[in-house]
């Protein structure tokens, strides 16, 4: 019998239907069984039928998609919502920090943004290195008259003045004026500023002990490197030197105080635009440090308000370029534009005259240079603003002999002791 | 049991025992209470079918099944347990649906479609794994179940042939599947004929042709000797190539169980060969060197073996 001839003998499909489903008797089960042990036809049968059940069991067995209703926007971010409270209060804190930081470092910025003065903007862009080393001189900011330290802010607005009048006039207010008017602000001056303008002022050992840290963060690194790198040698001869001067910044009258605070100002504030600086060399470090007790009450006060007001017009030599190394001894300035041509100025930049070329190659550098016999240091100047602390009238006591070091570009050396007169070292 | 019609019909006729109609006594109608059971549990009104109808397709079916018991016991008709216990196990909804399906009722049918005519296309594709013959073979299936063929002047409907032993899907997916294998055994003869290697030529026989011819021997009394899930396992496993999964679903084992009857069985085999070759007279060794013959070099079709043993049960339902 085969499978093709044996369609009359076949279980009928309720048999193999129910044989599949194990419904049937024990009989009739070992009856289709011995059936499709010997009938490939069912056992095919059989077979498919299964395979058909079990794909329409997957089928069925197959969970119907959920259908994913979007909730409310409201209902998701309540997930976000701890992360995202976590996240603005770090925020919150992190700019919270950077404003304080901000208000100590940030005179150079303030100055550079808030500096109206157009003429403050130099006739040249000096590079980033540039920036980043030079400063203002000291006397940039000559002593203003009595008349205009009480209605600074008009004056500064209404009068023209000389190119560095108007940051002079603000940062030379003395506390005693500003405390006449507590109600009105300078312009640009913001409540911070105002409230600090108002704050007590610094005990001499707060203002010793915040110095440096002014100085590093006003400055910045192209400040302090040069103190830092003097030496140990250095730091112990200016200490020296800074008790020594001591008595003569306390004989200093406000005039003599406003003008270092001038050069303190410009030291760490660089002029509007922040594109104009310059670089001093020459002023030694012993020369900065005097001024610490000199003015230590209204010096954040002062610092405050000649960021705001803007000292920043920089030094204008007659060739217009840029001054790129400074140098000063009391009202004595010396100065090197970018060309290489130095100006002598004797009242505090007001006016300059160039002094003829006596030396080789192109001048890049003046400084002051103490004479080994009068038991000074030589070191190179921190800062250019701080030696208008030095006073010619301020000090009894005849200074040391001081000269005047010129350096071209081929690392020569010329001296003078007047600023006119140059001999090769 | 509560009292039945036929049992009080049979109190009424003076049966000897008290509820009137004795266990072995053949009973043609349906139990009352059963009845009302069976028709509350489907929904043979909603199709259209009368309470009498109901119960005389019960009755049909289990009269056509001798209500699941053995052909040759109708000298010892089937008891009121048995009746009810076959009765129970009847697919009813099913069964009531597909008569009133095939008496032409339009609620049966509009259910019919709503409930089956899906699961009939998505069987078909799978039983043909074509979508195209598989909804052909469903929309075939489907319109004779509808009764459009006619012989003898009447619609056949194939859903008559149905009498409720399995469920109605089932026995739709099996006749699916009857109807794709039958059309396949039809139409694979007149499929071109693959080009043909030539046979390699036969290697000279290694073993004497008597050994062969009773190795031959000796392997078809052993496999006839096997009972019918053996042979089916063997004719499923190496003839079909049904995997044991496959073959478990069927038998509603685990694949494992099939396994290791699998593997008993032809060890078994193996042993009853030595056994019928040492029966003919070869030594235990020259049993063993003849079981490693070249199975080429046997003339035994295991494929015919297995067809010849041909169930009894089903000879004689063919017979009748």
């Amino acid at each position: 019998m085969t499978a093709t001839s044996q369609h009359g003998f076949h279980p009928d499909a309720e048999s193999l239907s129910a044989f599949s489903e194990h419904a049937l008797g024990e009989r009739e089960c070992d009856e289709v069984l011995a059936h499709l042990a010997v009938c490939g036809r069912c056992r095919q049968v059989v077979a498919l039928a299964r395979e058909a059940a079990d794909t329409d069991d997957k089928t069925a067995a197959v969970p119907p998609r959920k259908t994913v209703v979007p909730s409310a926007w409201w209902k998701q971010w309540r997930l976000v919502w701890v992360p995202t409270a976590v996240v603005a209060a770090f925020a919150v804190a992190s700019i919270s920090v950077y404003i304080e930081r901000a208000d100590r470092h940030g005179p150079d910025i303030k100055i550079a943004e808030q500096n109206p003065t157009p003429d403050a903007t130099p006739p040249s862009t000096p590079t980033p290195t540039e920036q980043a080393t030079v400063e203002p001189p000291a006397a940039a900011a000559p002593a203003p008259p009595p008349a205009h330290t009480t209605k600074h802010e008009r004056s500064a607005a209404e009068e023209p003045m000389p190119a560095p009048a108007p940051p002079v006039v603000a940062a030379q207010m003395p506390a005693e004026s500003r405390a006449q008017e507590p109600g009105a602000p300078a312009p640009g001056v913001t409540d911070r500023e105002q409230f600090r303008r108002e704050a007590p002022p610094m005990s001499h050992s707060e203002e010793q002990q915040s110095r440096p840290q002014l100085a590093t963060g006003l400055h910045g690194s192209a400040y302090s490197q040069p103190a830092s790198g003097t030496g140990e040698a250095e730091q112990k001869q200016a200490e020296e030197h800074r008790q020594e001067e001591t008595e003569t910044s306390r004989m200093r009258s406000f005039k003599a105080k406003a003008a270092p605070f001038a050069g303190h100002g410009a030291n760490g504030a660089p002029p509007a635009g922040a594109t104009e600086t310059v670089t001093v060399t020459a002023a030694p470090a012993v020369e900065a440090q005097p001024a610490a007790p000199a003015e230590p009450a209204p010096m954040l006060g002062f610092k405050r308000v000649w960021d705001v007001s803007g000292l920043a017009n920089p030094i204008q030599l007659p060739s217009g370029l840029a001054s790129v190394s400074i140098a000063s001894r009391g009202r004595l300035l010396l100065a090197i534009d970018k060309a290489g041509a130095l100006f002598l100025s004797e009242d505090r930049s007001v006016t300059w005259e160039r002094i003829t070329t006596q030396w080789t190659g192109r001048a890049v550098e003046v400084h002051r240079q103490v004479a080994a016999n009068g038991g000074m240091p030589t070191a190179p100047a921190a800062q250019n603003g701080t030696t208008g602390n030095s006073s010619p009238d301020a000090g009894a006591a005849p200074p040391p002999p001081v000269s005047f070091e010129l350096s071209n570009d081929e690392n020569q050396t010329w001296v003078s002791t007047d600023g006119r007169t140059w001999t090769p070292k | 049991m509560a009292p039945t019609e036929s049992a009080a019909s049979a109190a009424e006729t003076g049966t000897p025992n008290g509820t009137g109609t004795p266990d072995c006594v053949p009973n043609r109608s349906l139990d009352r209470a059963l009845a009302a059971e069976l028709w509350q549990g489907c929904d043979a009104a909603g199709w259209g079918l009368t309470r009498g109808e109901f119960e005389q397709i019960l009755v049909d079916a289990g009269t056509a099944q001798n209500f699941g018991l053995a052909e040759d016991s109708n000298a010892t008709p089937a008891t009121t347990k048995q009746q009810a216990a076959f009765f129970r196990s009847l697919c009813v909804a099913d069964l009531a649906l597909a008569r009133a399906c095939a008496s032409g009722s339009e609620r049966a049918w509009e259910h019919f479609i709503a409930v089956y005519r899906q699961p009939l296309t998505r069987a078909a594709i799978a039983i043909t794994s074509s979508e195209t013959l598989g909804r052909d073979l469903a929309d075939q299936l489907y319109a004779e179940l509808y009764g459009l063929n006619v012989r003898e002047g009447q619609r056949r409907c194939p859903l008559l042939s149905y009498r409720g032993r399995g469920s109605l899907m089932g026995w739709l997916r099996t006749t699916l599947a009857q109807r794709h294998v039958d059309h396949y055994r039809r139409t694979r003869r007149e499929e071109p004929i693959e080009e043909l290697d030539a046979p390699a030529p036969n290697p000279l026989p290694q073993m004497p042709a008597r050994e062969l011819s009773l190795l031959e021997l000796a392997i078809e009394e052993a496999v006839r000797s096997r009972d019918a899930e053996e042979r089916y396992l063997l004719a499923a496993y190496y003839l079909d190539e049904q995997t044991l999964l496959e073959i478990g679903r069927v038998l509603g084992v685990h694949e494992a169980t099939v396994s290791r009857r699998l593997h008993r069985t032809t060890d078994q085999i193996r042993k009853q060969i030595l056994k019928n070759l040492q029966r003919c007279g070869m030594s235990r060794r020259q049993a063993q060197e003849a079981m490693g013959a070249d199975s080429r070099d046997l003339e035994v079709n295991l494929k015919k073996l297995l067809q010849n043993s041909q169930s009894e049960a089903f000879q004689e339902q063919a017979a009748s």
